[in-house]
C-alpha cells in the first residue's frame, strides 16, 4: 500500500517540477476561467437589440418604449445601414426594423410586418425575437382593443345624428387608447416564472451557466500531461526497471491512477475555488453533493487517461487522442452548448456518458437545490463507468513498447 | 601540402568562466592521409571537429580547411568536407534512397548528376538491394554504413569521422575500418576520432593525441611509440601487498613508472628481458607472491599513459 | 530555392507517413464537425430542437354563466363560453405545437412541480382556479397568475413555454382591454345603459380579429445583408462550425511541423544539416515553408471535403482563396512561434495544447453561431482565429473579397508579428 502512494507522490513531483507544464495544466485554467467570468460574470443578461424605425406613430412609439423598459432586451437606436452591419458583426444580438406605415397599417387593421434581422442558429437573436413578438403583440393589441371599442359606437352620444359620427371617432379613439393601454400594461391575467429550486437562491446568469461546464473542459483536457509522463516512462524504461523490484503490477497500476486523480482534483479545487469565492457561483451549497461529483469527475477522468496511455504508444498519437477524445465528450456532455438546443438523437447519445451526468450534478447543486440524494444516480453511474474504462486499461497496460 | 591546417584552436564554453573544452590545438594534415585524433571521453575530440565543421565558433585561433578558414569563410570549408557524426543522423521514416536523395540535395547535387552519386554510393556502401527500405528498419551496422554515404555524395577533399565505431559488432566495425582504407587509397583525406587505441594504430597514417583539451603529442605511430623509448608495459598481480609492491616497484633499476591500476600494478620498464627477474626477487623480498604477469611492447596506449600518468580508457 | 522546396517536401512526406498526425489534422476536424452537425439536426437550416416537456396543471373553474349584464359588469360571459384556462390548455396541446411543447397534463400543482424537480419535464403550467374569475370577473382590480415552474438550466425550453402562454394570454387581456376602453367610452359619451351590451360586442370583435388574423402582425427573421446591401443567404450551422474546426486543428498541424525543429536538433539531423554548404537561412527558411506548406494542403483537403461530404457551399472562389491563404499564415507562423519559445518537444505539445484552446475558446471556433452579443465580438477580435471566423462567416454568406477585407488584413498582421518573434527567437538559439 505503501509503494502505492511513494508511486503517485513520485509522479507528482515530477510535475510539480515540471514548470511549464504546470503553468499549463494550473494557471493557464485559472486564467482563462477568470478572465471568461469577469466578461460575462455578474451584471445582466439582457441581449442588446438594435432598432431601426422608419414609423413615428403610436403604435411603433409604444412599442419601443416597451422594449426600452425590458428586461430581456437592451435597446440601442441606429440607422438602418448600422442595424444589418452590427448584426453581422455579432455586435448585437438582432436588430428590429419597423418599417414606415406601421402604426397606419395597425390602425387600419390591415396586416403589419416587423422584420427582425438575425443570424440564423442563434440563440440571442432567437430570443430577441421572442420578447419583439410579445410586446410588438402587446402594442398592436392595444391598438385592436381601443379600436373594437370605437367599432361599437360607444364613443358616440346617442343623440347625435349617423352621418356626423366620424369625428366622434377620431376623438374616440383618442380617449380608448390610452385605456386600452393602461389595461394591458396591468392585465388580469399575468405570467409569474418561478425557477425550481429558487432555494439555491442562485440567479443563472451566463457565467453560473458556464462554469461547470468549463470545469469538465479543463480538467478532461488536462489528462494529456499525467498521460504523456506515462509514455515518456514507458520509453524510458524506468516502468520496465520498476517490475524488476518488489513491485506488483497491480500496485503500480493504482499508484498511477492516483497520481492522476490527484492531479486532477487539485485542478478541480482550485477552479471551483475561483467560482465560488471570485464569481459568487454557489458550489459549496452542499458540500457534500459537491464533494461527490468531484470524486466522479476526477475518477472518470483519471480511468480515461490510463487508458488512452495504456493503448497508445507515442506522445502524438496520445495528444492527439486526448484532444480528440476530450472535445467530443464535452460536446456531448453539454459543456459546449446546452444539450437542450440539440436533436433528440444526440441527446440521447450525450446522456450515455457520465460526464454529462456529472454537469447536470454540478448544475444542479449550484441552481436547482441539490442534495447528496439527488447526485448519488449521477456518483453511481460515473463510478461505474470509471470501473470499466480500469478494467479496459489494467487488460491492455504495457510496460514497454 | 597539408589539406587541414589547425592553428591554436581554442574553444569556452560560457566565458569567462566556463570549461575549456579546447585549449590551444594545433596540427596539420597532409592531403590523402588519414589522421586520428585519439583521447579519452572528454578530452575535447568532438569539439574540436565541430568547429573544423564550422558548427561552433571557435574563441581563438583558426583553422584553414583546403585553403579556407573555418572562421571568416564556412561556406567554402563546408562545400569541401563531408562529416560523418558520431550518432546517426538520418532520417528514420524515410528510405535509404530517399535520405541520400535528400542529403545530396543540401549539398547541392542536382538531376542527373545526383542520381548518378546515389547510385554509385549506395554501390559503395554495398545497400543497393535494401535502398527503398526505410532506414528505421536496419540494424545498426547498416544505418552507420547509411551515415558514412550522405557524407560522401558531394565527394568532398577531407572526410571527418566521429567515433564512427562505437557501440558496434566486431564485423561491422570490421567492415567500416575497412571501407575507410579502401577511401583513403582513393585519394580521400580522413580525419577520425576515437578513443579505441587499436584502430588509430591500425589505421592512421599520423595520430594526434589529445587530453585535456589539448594536443600532448603528434607524430606517426612510430615517432609517438619513440617518445616511450623502448619501454614496454608489464602488468602484474600479487597475492597481497598491492601497493607496497608498486612503491618498492618503482624503485628498481630499469623501471621508468609503476602505478597502480584497480588490482593490478602497471610499470612501465625499459628492458622487459632485464627488469622482470628484479621485479620477481623485490617481490620475494617482500614476501609477496606474483601471480600474473604479462608484457606489452611499446603502444599508443602506453605513450598517453606515459605523458599523462593515466590509462587511456578511463 | 530548390533546397528550401527539398526540405518542404520532405517534411510533407512525412507528415503523410505518420498517421497520429493525419489523424488529428484531418480525420478529427471532420468528425468533430460531423458531431456537431448532428448535433444541430444536420445539414443546412438551423436548428432541429428537442420538443420541451411541458407539465400542465389547470385548476381554472369555468364562471358562472350570468343571463342578464349587470350595470358596472365588464365583461359577461355567455353561456358558451369555456373557461379561460380550459382555453389556454388548448391551445398548448394543439396539433401546431406538436413538434415545439410536448404536454402531460397532472393532477396537482405539487405533481407538476415535482416533475420538474425530478427533471422529467422541462416547465411546470399552473393555471391557478381564479383565471376566469379574473378576466371575466366584475372587480377591476382582480389578477391571477399563471405560474410557470421551470428549470434554471434549461433557458431556451422555458422561454418558448413563456412565449406560447403569453400569446394565449393577450387574446384574453386584450379582449378585456376592448371591453374596459368600450365602458369607458360610453360612460364618457352617455351610453351608459348600454355599456354591457356593447363591451361584449367589443371583445368578441377583438377576439374575432386576433383569430381570424386579419390586421394580424407578422414578425419575420432573415438574416443580415452584405455590405452594399447585398442579400445574403441563409446558411445552416454546419460550414462555419467546420471553419472553426479546421482553423483549430490547423494550429495542430503547424505545429506538428514546426515540433520537428526541435526533434530534428535532438536526433542530430539538424547539426547535421548545418554542416552542409546550405545555409542556416535557407535551412530555416525551409522548415519555415514547411510548416505553411502542410497547413495549406491541410486546409484545402478540409475544405474540398466540406464541399464533398457537408455540401457546404463555402462562397466566392477568390475570397475562400484568400481566406485559406490567411489562416495557414496564422497557423504556420503561430506553430513557429510557440516551438521557438519552449525547450523540448515535450513542452511544445503540453503548452501548444493549452494555447490553442484557449484561442479558439476565446475566438470562438467552438460554438458556431451559438453566442451573440457585444461582448462576444469584441473578445472574438482579440484572437487571430477569430478575424479569420467572421470572414468565413461573410464569405458563407454570399460575400465577395471587398467584404472580407478587414478579416483578411488583421489576421495577416498577427502571421506577421508571431513570424518575426518565431525568427528572432531561432536566430538567437542557432546562431
Amino acid at each position: 500500500m505503501r509503494r502505492i502512494f511513494t508511486l503517485a507522490s513520485k509522479d507528482l513531483l515530477e510535475t510539480r517540477r515540471d514548470r511549464l507544464a504546470l503553468i499549463f495544466t494550473v494557471v493557464m485554467p485559472i486564467a482563462f476561467t477568470a478572465f471568461f467570468g469577469l466578461l460575462f460574470g455578474g451584471g445582466s443578461n439582457r441581449l442588446p437589440l438594435a432598432v431601426w424605425s422608419g414609423d413615428a406613430g403610436p403604435v411603433a412609439t409604444q412599442l419601443i418604449s416597451q422594449l426600452q423598459k425590458s428586461d430581456v432586451v437592451t435597446v440601442q437606436r441606429v440607422k438602418k445601414s448600422e442595424a444589418e452591419q452590427n448584426v453581422a458583426d455579432n455586435k448585437v444580438a438582432a436588430a428590429l426594423e419597423i418599417p414606415a406605415g406601421f402604426s397606419a397599417a395597425v390602425a387600419a387593421g390591415k396586416p403589419a410586418m416587423l422584420t427582425v434581422v438575425g443570424v440564423s442558429g442563434s440563440s440571442g437573436a432567437q430570443t430577441a425575437t421572442t420578447e419583439i413578438n410579445a410586446l410588438a403583440g402587446r402594442a398592436v393589441a392595444v391598438e385592436q382593443a381601443a379600436r373594437a371599442a370605437v367599432a361599437t359606437g360607444a364613443g358616440v352620444p346617442r343623440s347625435y345624428p349617423a352621418g356626423s359620427r366620424g369625428g366622434f371617432n377620431i376623438a374616440a379613439l383618442a380617449k380608448a387608447r390610452p385605456i386600452a393601454a393602461q389595461a394591458l400594461a396591468h392585465p388580469a391575467a399575468t405570467m409569474k416564472v418561478v425557477e425550481a429550486g429558487a432555494a439555491a437562491g442562485q440567479v443563472p446568469s451566463g457565467f453560473v451557466l458556464s462554469s461547470p461546464g468549463m470545469l469538465i473542459n479543463f480538467i478532461l483536457f488536462s489528462i494529456t500531461t499525467a498521460g504523456v509522463a506515462l509514455i515518456v516512462e514507458r520509453k524510458n524504461f524506468t516502468l520496465m526497471r520498476l517490475m524488476t523490484t518488489r513491485v506488483r503490477r497491480s500496485e503500480l497500476i493504482a499508484g498511477k491512477i492516483l497520481g492522476m486523480f490527484a492531479l486532477t482534483f487539485v485542478q478541480q479545487i482550485i477552479l471551483i475555488g475561483i467560482g465560488q469565492f471570485l464569481f459568487g457561483v454557489d458550489y459549496l451549497r452542499d458540500p457534500a453533493a459537491l464533494l461527490l461529483m468531484m470524486i466522479a469527475l476526477s475518477t472518470v477522468a483519471s480511468t480515461l487517461g490510463l487508458l488512452l496511455a495504456s493503448l497508445l504508444k507515442t506522445q502524438q498519437a496520445l495528444i492527439a487522442a486526448t484532444v480528440l477524445t476530450s472535445m467530443a465528450v464535452a460536446a456531448l456532455s453539454g459543456a459546449w452548448f446546452p444539450l437542450e438546443i440539440t436533436g433528440p438523437a444526440f441527446q440521447f447519445v450525450g446522456h450515455l456518458l457520465p460526464t454529462s451526468w456529472i454537469l447536470d450534478g454540478l448544475r444542479g447543486i449550484v441552481l436547482r437545490g441539490f442534495g447528496v440524494p439527488d447526485v448519488l444516480p449521477a456518483f453511481g453511474f460515473a463510478l461505474a463507468w470509471a470501473l470499466a474504462l480500469f478494467a479496459i486499461a489494467v487488460w491492455r497496460f504495457r510496460l514497454t513498447d | 601540402m597539408a589539406i587541414v591546417e589547425v592553428l591554436d584552436l581554442r574553444k569556452q564554453y560560457d566565458p569567462p568562466k566556463g570549461v575549456l573544452a579546447v585549449d590551444g590545438v594545433s596540427f596539420e594534415i597532409a592531403e590523402g592521409e588519414i589522421f586520428s585524433l585519439l583521447g579519452p571521453n572528454g578530452a575535447g575530440k568532438s569539439t574540436t571537429i565541430s568547429m573544423l565543421s564550422c558548427l561552433l565558433q571557435p574563441s581563438g585561433g583558426d583553422a584553414r580547411v583546403a585553403g579556407h578558414s573555418v572562421v571568416s569563410d564556412a561556406q567554402a570549408v563546408k562545400e569541401a568536407i563531408g562529416v560523418v557524426p558520431q550518432d546517426i543522423a538520418l532520417y528514420p521514416d524515410m528510405s535509404a534512397r530517399e535520405n541520400l536523395v535528400f542529403w545530396g540535395k543540401m549539398y547541392g547535387l542536382r538531376g542527373e548528376e545526383l542520381t548518378r552519386r546515389v547510385d554509385e554510393v549506395l554501390e559503395l556502401i554495398t545497400l543497393v538491394d535494401r535502398q527503398k527500405d526505410r532506414v528505421e528498419k536496419f540494424s545498426g551496422g547498416m544505418k552507420r554504413r547509411v551515415n558514412i554515404g550522405v557524407a560522401l555524395l558531394h565527394r568532398p577533399r577531407v572526410l571527418y569521422l566521429d567515433e564512427p565505431t562505437v557501440g558496434i559488432d566486431p564485423q561491422s566495425r570490421r567492415s567500416i575500418l575497412d571501407g575507410i582504407l579502401a577511401l583513403r587509397d582513393q585519394g580521400m583525406t580522413i580525419l577520425y576520432t576515437t578513443h579505441y587505441m587499436a584502430e588509430a594504430q591500425e589505421l592512421s597514417d599520423r595520430v594526434g593525441i589529445v587530453d585535456n583539451g589539448k594536443m600532448i603529442a603528434v607524430g606517426t605511430n612510430q615517432e609517438l611509440v619513440d617518445i616511450v623509448g623502448a619501454e614496454a608495459h608489464v602488468v602484474l598481480s600479487v597475492d597481497h601487498y598491492l601497493e607496497g609492491m608498486v612503491e618498492r616497484w618503482g624503485q628498481v633499476d630499469g623501471v621508468t613508472k609503476a602505478m597502480v591500476d584497480e588490482e593490478h600494478a602497471v610499470l612501465l620498464v625499459q628492458d622487459a628481458d632485464e627488469v622482470l627477474p628484479r621485479l620477481f626477487e623485490a617481490a620475494a623480498a617482500a614476501g609477496a607472491r606474483i601471480t600474473e604477469v604479462s608484457v606489452t611492447e611499446p603502444n599508443l596506449e602506453m605513450v598517453f599513459l606515459h605523458l599523462t600518468g593515466r590509462a587511456l580508457r578511463e | 530555392m530548390n533546397r528550401v522546396l527539398a526540405i518542404a517536401f520532405k517534411d510533407l512526406r512525412s507528415t503523410w507517413r505518420n498517421v497520429p498526425a493525419l489523424a488529428m489534422m484531418l480525420a478529427a476536424p471532420l468528425a468533430l464537425s460531423a458531431l456537431l452537425g448532428f448535433a444541430f439536426g444536420g445539414g443546412n437550416g438551423g436548428f432541429s430542437i428537442a420538443a420541451t416537456k411541458v407539465a400542465l396543471v389547470n385548476l381554472d373553474k369555468a364562471p358562472a354563466a350570468s343571463a342578464t349584464a349587470t350595470p358596472g359588469a365588464t365583461v359577461a360571459p355567455a353561456a358558451a363560453q369555456p373557461a379561460v384556462g380550459q382555453t389556454v390548455v388548448g391551445i398548448l396541446k394543439s396539433k401546431g405545437l406538436k413538434d415545439i411543447l410536448t404536454v402531460t397534463s397532472k393532477a396537482t400543482a405539487a405533481a407538476a412541480r415535482k416533475s420538474v424537480d425530478d427533471g422529467k419535464d422541462a416547465v411546470a403550467v399552473i393555471i391557478p382556479a381564479d383565471l376566469s374569475k379574473a378576466i371575466f370577473g366584475t372587480s377591476t382590480s382582480a389578477r391571477s397568475s399563471i405560474e410557470l415552474y421551470q428549470n434554471p438550466t434549461q433557458t431556451v425550453g422555458a422561454a418558448i413555454t413563456q412565449s406560447v402562454v403569453g400569446q394565449s394570454l393577450l387574446a384574453f387581456n386584450g379582449a378585456r382591454a376592448a371591453a374596459l376602453a368600450t365602458q369607458g367610452l360610453a360612460l364618457a359619451s352617455g351610453n351608459g345603459a348600454q355599456a354591457g351590451a356593447l363591451t361584449q360586442k367589443a371583445a368578441q370583435t377583438f377576439v374575432d380579429q386576433s383569430q381570424s388574423g386579419s390586421g394580424g402582425l407578422t414578425v419575420t427573421q432573415r438574416p443580415p445583408d452584405l455590405a452594399g446591401g447585398k442579400k445574403s443567404k441563409d446558411i445552416g450551422v454546419t460550414g462555419l462550425v467546420l471553419a472553426g474546426m479546421m482553423v483549430f486543428f490547423m494550429f495542430f498541424g503547424a505545429s506538428n511541423v514546426a515540433r520537428t525543429i526541435l526533434d530534428e536538433e535532438r536526433a542530430g539531423t539538424l547539426p547535421r544539416l548545418f554542416t552542409t554548404p546550405t545555409s542556416r537561412q535557407l535551412i530555416l527558411g525551409g522548415k519555415f515553408t514547411s510548416t505553411f506548406l502542410t497547413v495549406l494542403v491541410q486546409a484545402v483537403i478540409l475544405v474540398a471535403a466540406g464541399r464533398l461530404f457537408f455540401s457546404i457551399h463555402w462562397g466566392a472562389l477568390t475570397a475562400v482563396s484568400l481566406l485559406i491563404l490567411a489562416a495557414a499564415a496564422v497557423a504556420a507562423s503561430l506553430g513557429l512561434m510557440v516551438i521557438s519559445l519552449v525547450r523540448t518537444p515535450a513542452q511544445a505539445g503540453a503548452i501548444g495544447a493549452g494555447v490553442y484552446l484557449v484561442l479558439a475558446l476565446l475566438g470562438g471556433n467552438f460554438s458556431g453561431t451559438a453566442q451573440s452579443g457585444t461582448t462576444y465580438a469584441t473578445v472574438q477580435r482579440l484572437t487571430p482565429n477569430g478575424w479569420l471566423l467572421v470572414g468565413w462567416n461573410s464569405t458563407l454568406r454570399g460575400g465577395g473579397v471587398g467584404d472580407i477585407l478587414l478579416p483578411l488584413l488583421v489576421p495577416l498582421a498577427f502571421a506577421v508579428v508571431f513570424f518575426a518573434i518565431a525568427v528572432l527567437r531561432f536566430r538567437r538559439r542557432f546562431a
